[in-house]
């Protein structure tokens, strides 16, 4: 049964909601309305989830003293501070909680959230260095391509000559784009496969426990 | 190690100085390189500006968080500042957690430099709310369903703002500023689903997957990384709307110092490569 009733509730839902999307009624409406809601609410549970998963395997890892098991006592600190000043901070006269809550989210999450993003910079260069070398016609293909899109998002190409921009944004809408649809196209028949699988109890790995 | 083995091997700790005195040096010495607003910059402008003043609002959504802050914030500065002086009301959202406190600062600064906009009549910040893509479902049904309240606490229907504006229809254009997933999600349900016209600000890094989009006609327009921004910005200049510091064309300088230095890299190492190759071939051949 606790297999059953969750696949019952899918099957039913599915076939449901895929036949009010062509009933323009008013109860129709209500319905689809009512049920996004629900998982609106459902949504915010999981929140809960993964704050109470996120704890319990850093609590483990204190524990148990595995290795770098201090960033782990960090990263609970930081939860815990955040979530009481943002919580907190919403009742009356502790105004200054939520001060303080912005100023902890401005001057050190924001930095620290940029700052990783940032060292992306030195890691692509270096890397563009190494593995751009004509090796083969396809990889100088790839490198000039990858040089007029390059030159064409600086000032610098329009600079050089007016028409680079309109060569990079060519190489972007043609070639680019006829992959980039294939791609779409297979993952969106892919995706409405799935989707058929789930409805229809064919996939059951959403269950858990291994598909036993 | 000759030359050629040097050119193709450059340590990488080199590199890294390198790209960081490209990108330190031009932001305290800003070259104010000119800016060349493309087609789909121009065009989402455009869709921004024939929106009518004191009307119908444009729907910002912040998906951002600060790792995508030095890209998307510009943009968001420059939109919405292009919207205080037109008078054309603005909506802001997120569906990322971080992106509420983001917007938040940036109204804040930026409605100082506006002292005749005022909040809930002029703009409403709804804030973040959790569900991803059954939020933008549920703004096309009815947004005082989605956000009973706005990001302060202020019930919805108190905004004199909001008093008619009931879902998408009454939307004329949703922008999401994103470096993530959130803008299929925007162009699928509010688009597809519910008519809404999309535009979008993305990361440059993720521009080259949303092309098909934009050709399809299911996005409006584009604003491409940094430079879009500095785009926008350029725009809000040329037409007088603005004349605040343009941070995003400040680092674009940097951008495109990085972006020759890099191109320099591969030319050097490229020749020192074919060089060896070269070389190598000739002591075979003998």
């Amino acid at each position: 049964m606790k297999r059953q009733i969750p696949l019952m509730i899918v099957l039913f839902l599915g076939i449901l909601l895929t036949v009010q999307f062509f009933i323009p009624s008013n109860s129709s409406t209500v319905f689809y309305q009512t049920v996004i809601q629900w998982y609106l609410i459902i949504t915010g549970f999981t929140i809960i989830l993964a704050v109470g998963s996120l704890v319990n395997h850093h609590n483990l890892k204190i524990r148990r003293r595995k290795e770098h098991w201090w960033n782990s006592i960090a990263t609970i600190t930081g939860v815990v501070v955040m979530a009481l000043l943002g919580i907190l901070g919403k009742i009356e006269g502790l105004g200054w909680m939520m001060d303080l809550y912005r100023k902890l989210f401005k001057y050190v999450q924001a930095p620290m959230d940029s700052a990783m993003f940032a060292i992306l910079a030195f890691y692509m260069a270096s890397a563009s260095y190494r593995a751009f070398r004509a090796r083969s016609k396809e990889a100088l293909l790839l490198l000039i391509s990858g040089f007029i899109v390059m030159l064409g998002v600086v000032p610098f190409g329009a600079y050089l000559w007016r028409a680079i921009p309109d060569i990079s944004e060519w190489i972007l809408m043609v070639p680019n784009m006829a992959s980039k649809r294939g791609i779409l196209l297979g993952v969106g028949l892919g995706s409405a496969a799935t989707a058929l699988k789930i409805i229809l109890g064919i996939e059951r790995s959403w269950l858990g426990g291994g598909g036993k | 190690m000759n030359i050629w083995e040097k050119m193709s091997k450059i340590d990488r700790r080199i590199i890294y100085l390198m790209v960081g005195l490209a990108v330190i040096i031009p932001l305290i010495f800003p070259m104010n390189l000119p800016s060349y607003p493309s087609k789909y910059a121009i065009k989402l402008y455009n869709e921004v500006d024939k929106i009518a003043p004191n009307n119908q609002p444009l729907l910002v959504s912040a998906d951002y968080s600060p790792s995508m802050m030095p890209e998307l914030h510009p943009m968001f500065m420059a939109i919405a500042r292009h919207c205080f002086a037109k008078k054309i009301r603005l909506l802001v959202t997120t569906l990322d957690p971080n992106g509420a406190a983001l917007a938040e600062d940036a109204l804040l600064k930026i409605s100082k430099e506006y002292p005749d906009i005022v909040y809930g009549r002029d703009y409403v910040m709804l804030g973040y709310k959790p569900g991803f893509f059954t939020v933008i479902m549920l703004l096309g049904e009815s947004i005082i369903k989605a956000y009973p309240k706005d990001h302060f606490g202020t019930p919805l229907a108190q905004l004199p703002m909001m008093a008619n504006v009931r879902n998408y229809a009454d939307i004329p254009l949703v922008i999401t500023l994103c470096g993530s997933k959130a803008m299929d999600s925007w162009v699928i349900y509010a688009g597809t689903r519910y008519h809404a016209k999309v535009g979008y600000g993305n990361t440059a890094v993720a521009s080259a997957d949303y092309y098909p989009w934009l050709q399809s006609g299911q996005l409006v327009g584009q604003l491409n990384g940094l430079k879009g921004a500095s785009e926008y910005e350029y725009l809000n200049e040329k037409n007088g709307y603005t004349k605040a510091p343009k941070t995003a064309s400040k680092g674009m300088d940097a951008v495109a110092i990085v972006h020759l230095l890099i191109m320099a890299f591969i030319i050097i190492g490229n020749i020192g490569f074919f060089a060896l190759r070269s070389k190598s071939k000739q002591q075979g051949g003998n």
